[in-house]
């Protein structure tokens, strides 16, 4: 017990200017251990991973390995050393079958250094049943769902042999049903004497699958605790350093008039798919709807169709009963607010500055932003219009005169959120809000649209998080391959019909509401 | 601001060591080089006079890229704009014959239309067609530079002269002189003044630039990328017509052969060196002015060739641009070595 099987010690990390990541953490993780790394985004777990993984070098501070000081300069050393990252981001080649996947760069040479393909075969279905994963090795990875495509990349690293994966994030990409899959098989792995790594934010699942939790705040390690002496509340405290205001969802008012009217809406891509299939939609003043539905079902032409980026097919667009159907953008941006999933491509031009990004819009609607009719701006009104976001809704910035990309995340969303509420909508279409930011964020977006919706709003909320979709929306539709195929109230609804609906379009045979 | 500022100096003062490398190694002694090389462009009234004045086509054409640049099209047409914009001032000069101070602005006028004309078609061909600018203005340039030889040739054509020439146009289009100061200079820096108002004072500069840095996301906030398109294209074009009215009003008095020489593709690199930045257009604008002036007496004096200094240009642009981002990098690198040496402590 002395040496400790893996350990890292005061690890120190710099991003350059000054952005400490992390700031001496000192971690020992136990052979045929789960040991789970948890954090807001940003207090530096897929750093202090990478770190281990020998994709970012540390600034001080050392592994050791068995007792061995190792130092890895990059991720092909820390795979020879026993050491794999299965990454947020799946990174495999689509059209090559699973097993030319797993092999590939490691394959069995036959003769004249041919690929041995019975040999390759042979040993990837040896690895498939040692750990009992329900896998086709001769399936193309472009044609097997995601859940299977993150099997993949774990045996890509079995067959390396490594003692140590890593997983980040592992059950983001995964929908309900498919998580305690991938909770039994890593047991297996744990069963055969594997080191696991994982980093996710989501503490129920931490609590249900690890062994032990280290606890990352700002760069900083709080914690590492036994798993079976602490809880949710305990983990959230250390996490973000204070409880997590978790107040009942208020009771919704009834809702009014109808505010987004949408009929029979359908839209084709360029390449002639139906990407949308006669959806028919409404939502109210002071009503939530969320759109569940994976990734990919036609979340993104919907936006697209709405936001007037693309003309539908057929069917029509209202709003509060203005006909917006085929609306030049500046016309819809007077009746709808929008607030994209991606802050970067949609939502601002992260080198300008905080307020010309604020100003966006406000800039052709609200006439005390110019002078001049409307040809000359009004750059003292920009610049307390800036301020006033600044205030209204929590931003900490230096100046609302640097550049936008030098805010965190979080803050970033304020901007955009405030400049997209103070334009005064009926209606909004929040696209994955709380995409990327962390929970004290996330709480604070999620209190704004609660009180949007006393505010008798319409808000239309796309959402791939589904506790966030069941938090907030008074009904949920789901998106299923361009149509809505459900519209269930929340209330009512359980989060595995849902997730039935959204993975098969219908609701699962043996589910609790089938019968 | 300062630390752009340092950069950019920094880069010069780099690239003229790498130059003075290279004449070392040609056998030349650098220091007598570079010394008649800028007494022979800043050093007295006259040099200093014919700097400026050669400096007004490269930043106007070199405006013209940065806010087509910054803006989102690839207007590269400079060369071919600026040619159309002497040939319509030239016409007006040939034909009209008012007092000074309305034949003077009206020449001007005459030019921009010129230039905004020649970009416009690029435009019309993008909105009918849907032609790229980066392909039609360029081909516009082949285009424009044989229309106006031909027009110079033909129509045109001065009978007294040997080579293919306009007869000079009215007095009364000639730009003043002041001693050795020509008056294109305040015309230039008017345009550059409007131009920066423009740019950074007016709610269509403030989509132009926001379109530019990302064309999606102003699209989204209500921005008419289609009429600011057109607009960006009919001003850009405009500034290289001024500057070659310019050219016409300030200099021969006449539309001559070669009349447009490197001015719009240099004015082009100088937008690329100044990171389309309108102040930074103007400073390497006189800077380059400044070699390309100095060259002269480089070449009288010394045994160096003036074509040196077209290496020297070269440099400047590639220790520049490659060097632009990099000195930041070095900067944050070495400040986040020393905090960690201070944690660490």
């Amino acid at each position: 017990m002395s040496v400790p099987f893996l350990a890292m010690q005061e690890i120190l990390k710099i991003f350059p200017p000054a952005v400490v990541a992390l700031d001496r953490v000192s971690v020992e993780f136990r052979p045929g251990e789960i040991h789970a790394v948890v954090g807001e985004n940003g207090a530096g777990k897929s750093t202090l991973m990478k770190v281990l993984y020998g994709l970012e070098a540390a600034n001080s501070g050392q592994i050791q390995l068995r007792g061995q000081a190792v130092q890895f300069h990059s991720p092909g050393q820390a795979i020879a050393a026993g050491i794999g990252m299965v990454h947020q981001e799946i990174l495999l080649v689509q059209e090559y079958r699973v097993w030319e996947n797993i092999v590939l760069g490691l394959e069995p040479a036959g003769w004249f250094g041919r690929l041995d393909e019975r040999q390759a075969l042979r040993s990837v279905q040896q690895k498939i049943d040692e750990f009992h994963f329900n896998l086709d090795p001769l399936a193309r990875v472009g044609e097997i769902s995601v859940a299977a495509r993150q099997k993949v990349e774990i045996l890509k690293l079995l067959y390396r042999n490594v003692a140590v994966l890593i997983l980040d994030e592992p059950t983001a990409v995964l929908t309900p049903q498919e998580i305690p899959q991938l909770f039994a098989e890593l047991r297996r792995l744990r069963a055969g004497g594997k080191t696991i790594l994982f980093i996710s934010h989501h503490l129920e699942e931490v609590l249900e699958l690890s062994d032990r939790i280290t606890v990352l705040r700002k760069g900083r390690q709080v914690a590492t605790l036994e798993t079976s002496a602490t809880n949710q509340a305990e983990l959230s405290r250390l996490m973000i350093g204070r409880e997590l205001a978790r107040p009942p969802r208020p009771a919704a008012a009834p809702p009014g008039q109808p505010v987004l009217e949408v009929e029979g809406l359908s839209y084709r891509d360029g390449a002639g798919r139906l990407r949308l299939q006669d959806l028919s939609l409404q939502v109210r003043a002071g009503e939530i709807v969320g759109v569940a539905g994976v990734e990919g079902n036609g979340q993104f032409e919907l936006v697209n169709v709405l936001m007037g980026l693309n003309p539908p097919e057929s069917g029509r667009l209202l709003v509060q009963g203005h006909d917006l159907t085929r609306a030049e953008i500046l016309e819809r941006r007077r009746r709808i607010a929008f607030v994209s999933q991606d802050r970067g491509r949609l939502g601002a031009a992260v080198r300008a500055t905080i307020t010309e990004n604020a100003l966006m819009t406000h800039h052709r609607l609200n006439p005390r932003f110019t002078r001049w009719r409307g040809w000359r701006l009004e750059a003292r009104a920009a610049l307390q219009f800036a301020r006033r976001i600044e205030t209204q809704f929590g931003v900490s910035m230096a100046s609302p005169e640097q550049p936008f990309q030098s805010l965190s995340g979080g803050n970033q969303q304020k901007v955009i959120l405030g400049r997209e509420l103070l334009l005064e909508t009926p209606f909004l279409l929040l696209d994955q809000p709380t995409r990327g930011l962390d929970v004290g964020s996330m709480e604070y977006v999620h209190e704004l649209i609660l009180t949007l919706r006393a505010e008798q709003r319409a808000i239309l909320l796309i959402s791939a998080d589904l506790e966030e979709l069941f938090r907030l929306s008074d009904r949920i539709v789901v998106l299923h391959r361009g149509r809505l195929v459900a519209d269930l109230p929340a209330v009512s609804a359980s989060l595995e019909q849902v997730g039935a609906l959204m993975l098969e379009g219908k609701e699962h045979p043996d589910g609790p509401q089938a019968d | 601001m300062g630390r752009k500022l340092i950069s950019a100096l920094l880069g010069v003062l780099i690239a003229l060591a790498l130059g003075a490398l290279i004449m070392l190694l040609q056998g030349y002694n650098p220091l007598s080089t570079y010394a008649a090389l800028f007494s022979f462009s800043l050093l007295g009234w006259s040099p200093l006079a014919t700097t400026l004045r050669n400096a007004v086509p490269l930043i106007l054409t070199g405006l013209s890229a940065s806010v087509a640049f910054a803006s989102g099209p690839v207007n590269l047409g400079q060369p071919g704009q600026l040619l159309m914009g002497a040939l319509f001032a030239t016409l007006g000069g040939l034909s009209l014959d008012l007092p000074p101070l309305v034949m003077i602005p009206v020449l001007l006028l005459l030019a921009m239309l010129g230039g905004a004309f020649w970009s416009g078609l690029a435009a019309l061909a993008r909105h009918w067609f849907n032609m790229d600018e980066f392909i039609t203005t360029l081909m516009l340039n082949m285009i424009a530079d044989y229309f106006t030889y031909w027009a110079i040739s033909y129509p045109l054509y001065d009978a007294e002269a040997f080579s293919p020439m306009t007869p000079q146009i009215h007095r009364a289009g000639w730009l003043p002189e002041f001693g050795d100061f020509n008056s294109n200079v305040l015309v230039m820096l008017a345009a550059f003044g409007a131009l920066w108002f423009l740019f950074n004072r007016l709610t269509a500069g403030y989509e132009w630039r926001l379109t530019g840095q990302n064309g999606l996301f102003a699209r989204l906030g209500g921005v008419n990328i289609e009429r600011n398109y057109l607009a960006v294209m009919l001003v850009t074009g405009a500034l290289a017509g001024l500057a070659g009215g310019l050219v016409v009003m300030a200099g021969p008095h006449r539309f001559l052969k070669g009349l447009g020489a490197n001015y719009a593709w240099d004015g082009v690199m100088i937008a690329v060196v100044a990171n389309n930045g309108l102040v930074g257009t103007l400073l390497y604008g006189l800077f380059f002015s400044s070699l390309q002036t100095g060259a002269l007496g480089m070449e009288l004096i010394t045994a160096v060739p003036g074509e040196f200094i077209q290496v020297l240009q070269a440099v400047i642009v590639l220790v520049v641009v490659a060097g632009r981002g990099r000195l930041d990098w070095l900067l944050e690198r070495s400040l986040a070595r020393q905090k960690a040496r201070e944690r660490a402590a």
